[in-house]
């Protein structure tokens, strides 16, 4: 598989995830490049051990565990346990309250559940961090709890 | 969670548009590549060469007195000190491992602990040799003046404890309060795990 290639299907991805993780646009943009360039860097080297896309997850969510430690941005403030409801929200608030409540989660769980958004199966998720099967099961199950009620707060799920 | 497609609905609805086309991406890795291979290449070529021109030296000028050779000897073991850590370093910058994020946590802590250990041994050791080094190699070249070994001797004490008690007390104060929160926050990152 050739770079290009291979950036032209996961960058958007690779994007999400940091975005998911580091909650600010252009950091997010920085961190899908550093990504690509580690890729472009290392392709030559990547000896097919595990799949190209668990390689690559693995490369991006490692960046955005040390992006945290370059850059003190940290996310977004607490949001208030009740939130009263919207009247009618657009798709692109809908998507900043999801990034607002993913940036209150702890960094494993913020990449984790990225993850999970991106559908990746949830073997691959446990490679890409280091957990196990049934850990990473129990993980997503309490991050999708919390995410949860704060989207019931704010009045979004039926 | 019943509601997982509607969150999948919402987060697929990113825009993923305005992210750098293929070609600005080759440009965006030409130009990261020759920015920090200069810099980093030009730090190691300048650690050799500084190495280089004091093994030249030895060859150059024949030093009768022992304290000579000794000063010679601390100032090229120093020498390859600095090669040896920046040719490190510089590998470091180019591989990516295959890691976990776990994996990669510890690693960092890892990384933590030896910048620490480089500040607190490595560096210490690397500047005690040149300076010894340096106090030993003048001696041979101002001993017949006691003026002039006087003012050598003054100026190059001054010189190293400006070194030792500003320069790199700072260095490392910044440093230090640096790490320290680097390792504090890598500690919290892997009791999640």
């Amino acid at each position: 598989m050739d770079f290009e290639a291979i950036y032209l299907q996961y960058s958007p991805q690779v994007f999400r995830v940091c975005m998911g993780y580091i909650n600010d646009y252009e950091h997010a943009r920085d961190l899908t490049q550093e990504t690509f360039i580690a890729v472009w860097q290392n392709l030559a080297s990547f000896r097919n051990e595990s799949n190209i896309s668990t390689w690559i997850f693995r490369i991006a969510t490692n960046n955005c565990l040390r992006a945290l430690e370059r850059s003190k941005k940290q996310p977004t403030g607490e949001l208030p346990f009740h939130l009263p409801a919207p009247q009618e929200e657009t798709i692109e608030e809908k998507l900043q309250f999801l990034y607002n409540c993913i940036s209150e989660l702890e960094e494993t769980e913020r990449i984790i559940i990225s993850l999970v958004l991106e559908d990746l199966p949830q073997a691959e998720i446990a490679g890409i961090v280091g957990m196990s099967h049934a850990n990473i099961r129990v993980k997503i199950h309490r991050i999708k709890e919390k995410l949860a009620i704060k989207f019931k707060d704010h009045g979004q799920f039926r | 969670m019943d509601n997982l497609d509607d969150l999948k609905k919402i987060w697929h609805s990113a825009d993923t548009h305005s992210l750098p086309g293929t070609v600005q991406m080759m440009q965006a890795i030409r130009k990261y590549r020759s920015s920090k291979l200069m810099k980093k290449t030009a730090l190691v070529a300048a650690a050799i060469l500084l190495t280089g021109v004091s093994i030249a030296v030895v060859f150059i000028y024949k030093s009768v007195m022992l304290s000579t050779r000794i000063g010679e000897a601390c100032m090229i073991i120093a020498g390859f000190m600095l090669v040896f850590t920046n040719i490190k370093s510089l590998g470091r910058l180019y591989r990516v491992k295959d890691f976990t994020n776990k994996e990669f946590i510890d690693y960092l802590e890892q990384v933590q602990r030896n910048r620490i250990y480089y500040h607190n041994k490595t560096q210490v050791a690397g500047l005690s040799l040149v300076s010894i080094g340096l106090l030993l190699y003048i001696y041979e070249a101002v001993h017949n003046n006691l003026y002039l070994c006087i003012a050598a001797y003054a100026f190059t004490a001054a010189y190293l404890l400006v070194i030792w008690l500003v320069i790199r007390p700072r260095a490392y104060k910044r440093q230090a309060k640096k790490l320290d929160g680097e390792i504090k926050r890598m500690l919290l990152i892997s009791k999640q795990f």
